[in-house]
């Protein structure tokens, strides 16, 4: 098999320019907005004490942030360099926890949640959408194509409420939150991984639900016009059968649609974050919420930097398997 | 011939009517459209009537909290004791103008990227499309969250202003991509070549040729940005990081959410709003679709009028 060398590096350049634009839009961010966020702190923490504060306190707070009035691209380098040590600060909620513990432990359990759902919901999806192009404008499409609209079009949220409602509050058959059970001792044991899944169940639930449509209908308007197409039916006046005329336009519908994949990655990743802080499930989610409501920067800005990080080795692997997968890219470097 | 040129007042009237009862036309080729179209303009009339006719001040606690459906209350009260239904009908305008600035202002900027860099020499077109990866990387949710926290430490009352920009912020680059591919199949066409060869400037070709070309498109991703702008505006208000004295489906969203309605069983307070939103953005998928399916002939050679030609010209074979 050729490697396509061309492409893979066009793919790394490509990783490391978006990785790198980022990295300098999170640093951007926060120095964009009149005042900082330690000022932002300090004043609310006067008010609310009446003026009995320490001056000093708001310049341990810069320092906390790594805000200086340094030129700024010192602060640029400090901050590079910072990163580059795996050095993201100390949450304020969490004082005096660094940002790369709270990112280690919850990390895993979110690219569980969002590979597992976008895994499923793939797989469901094009299987759905395959129904509803090879049934094309009849009942059963029609059936199809209104349940993915009606899911895709319903808010996530409000979905992960009724679900959590029916199922674990009233139905009390799944547990409220949580990623394993406290009695069960991690570790890659039986009971565990049970435990493991019979939590993660309603949030990837939800997930799929409300992924499925996207999937279900670029299938659909992908294999239509395969189904269309000459070759097809050439191969159908052959005489060829209609399992395998189905199975060769699927086949070729397929590869579009994982392009898509790259994109579901961030949008999944999306998805996770929201559910995660409705059914307290322990990923970087529920930290997020978390850090908005106590404006804990520090903490925001790494899990925003690792969620991207996360996202862009994800779409890496899949424009690399995209370039294996696809005859034209592979022939293309040659 | 001079007299030809001269149309008058009535007849410009009767023109723009026809064109648009043409373009009505397009729409209504398709069942998905015209689904689309009707849901849309059922629930613009009921935003519009919902400015002037709400039966009771929205934002007012003058009722008894948590007020099941009944004959006062059409949809019941909510937890802080408001009418849901004034709610519903007061806050489809400021949903609806939310998605549509969204639509049109993202739809402007992803046209603008997107077909200046099918025009632009490479290394600009590399730099824009990286700038666009970017934006189609990053989980617009962590987006929504970043900007709405900075807009919120302003500590200023920008109204809708922050939302919507938000969301243009994170809801353009999807279409900027489209366009960009769009502009290249299009501008290899043999009739842009030779408007080249003639001589005509760029900006002339952009303007005249290549908008009209993929005005289908535009006009798709106008409804697909809209989409996006209503979905977003339910993550903005749901994340808090939005406008919560306002009132729209999304913050009733998140109040109804914020009180529990859920766990206390009160259905009328958060199904309405969840119920309409979700019709509004239907209307714009089957209208995307349905665009779709008009511009891109490969989607429907199947349906049935095609197919009884083809059996007509079957059976004289």
């Amino acid at each position: 098999m050729k490697i396509p060398v061309r492409y893979i590096i066009n793919k790394i350049f490509l990783f490391i320019v978006v990785l790198f634009g980022a990295i300098t839009l999170n640093f951007v961010l926060p120095r964009l907005i009149p005042g900082n966020p330690a000022e932002t702190i300090y004043q609310d923490v006067v008010k609310a004490s009446g003026g009995a504060v320490n001056p000093v306190y708001l310049k341990q707070l810069e320092a906390e942030y790594g805000l200086s009035h340094a030129p700024l691209y010192v602060q640029y380098l400090t901050y590079l360099s910072d990163l580059f040590h795996g050095n993201l600060g100390v949450s304020i909620t969490y004082y005096p926890v660094p940002v790369s513990t709270i990112l280690a432990q919850a990390l895993p359990w979110t690219l569980f949640l969002v590979i597992t759902s976008i895994s499923i919901s793939f797989f469901i999806g094009n299987r759905m959408g395959r129904y509803g192009g090879i049934n094309r404008n009849t009942w059963k499409d029609l059936t199809v194509d209104i349940f993915s609209m009606f899911m895709a079009s319903f808010p996530a949220f409000v979905m992960a409420f009724i679900i959590l409602d029916i199922f674990a509050v009233n139905g009390k058959l799944f547990p409220l939150g949580g990623a394993y059970s406290s009695s069960i001792n991690a570790g890659f044991t039986i009971p565990f991984i049970i435990s493991v899944i019979y939590h993660a169940f309603l949030p990837v639930l939800t997930i799929v639900l409300t992924s499925l449509g996207g999937w279900t209908l670029g299938m659909r308007n992908n294999i239509i016009p395969n189904l269309n197409s000459d070759f097809i039916n050439y191969s159908e006046n052959l005489g060829m059968k209609s399992y395998q005329i189905k199975s060769i336009a699927y086949r070729n519908a397929i590869l579009p649609n994982l392009t898509g994949f790259s994109m579901s990655i961030g949008l999944s990743m999306s998805g996770v974050i929201i559910e995660e802080s409705i059914f307290s499930y322990p990923g970087v989610g529920m930290y997020m919420i978390t850090a908005i409501d106590n404006l804990d920067y520090p903490l925001m800005q790494g899990i925003f930097l690792m969620v991207i990080i996360a996202v862009l080795v994800g779409n890496f692997i899949v424009d690399l398997l995209y370039g294996f997968l696809d005859p034209r890219i592979r022939q293309e470097s040659g | 011939m001079g007299s030809i040129n001269h149309v008058s007042g009535l007849e410009k009237i009767v023109g723009i009517i026809r064109k648009t009862k043409s373009t009505l036309g397009i729409l209504f080729q398709n069942g998905k459209s015209a689904t689309g179209f009707i849901i849309l303009v059922s629930i613009s009339i009921f935003a519009i009537a919902g400015l002037f006719f709400a039966p009771y001040n929205p934002d007012a606690y003058m009722f008894r909290r948590s007020l099941p459906p009944n004959s006062v209350n059409i949809l019941g009260t909510t937890g802080y004791g408001q009418d849901v239904f004034s709610q519903l009908f007061a806050g489809a305008a400021p949903t609806l103008f939310i998605g549509f600035s969204v639509g049109i202002l993202g739809t402007l900027i992803s046209v603008f990227v997107g077909v200046l860099s099918g025009f632009a020499s490479k290394r600009v077109n590399d730099l824009i499309n990286s700038i666009v990866n970017i934006f189609l990387v990053v989980p617009g949710v962590l987006l929504i969250m970043l900007f709405g926290t900075y807009f919120l430490g302003l500590k200023e009352n920008l109204g809708y202003v922050p939302t919507i920009l938000i969301l243009i912020i994170t809801g353009w680059a999807f279409g900027a991509r489209t366009f960009r591919s769009v502009t290249l199949s299009v501008s290899k066409r043999d009739y842009i070549l030779s408007s080249v060869l003639i001589g005509e400037s760029k900006v002339s070709i952009i303007f005249r040729q290549i908008i009209k070309a993929i005005m289908p498109v535009i006009v798709s991703n106008f409804f697909f940005t809209a989409m996006y702008g209503v979905m977003g505006l339910t993550f903005v208000e749901y994340l808090g990081v939005g406008n919560l004295s306002q009132v729209n489906w999304g913050t009733m969203l998140y109040w109804a959410i914020n009180d529990e309605a859920y766990l206390t069983g009160q259905w009328w307070w958060i199904l309405p709003p969840s119920l309409m939103i979700s019709a509004l953005m239907f209307s714009f998928i089957l209208l995307n679709f349905g665009l779709d399916e008009i511009a891109n002939p490969s989607l429907r050679i199947y349906n049935k009028k095609n197919r009884k030609a083809k059996n007509v010209t079957d059976t004289q074979n």
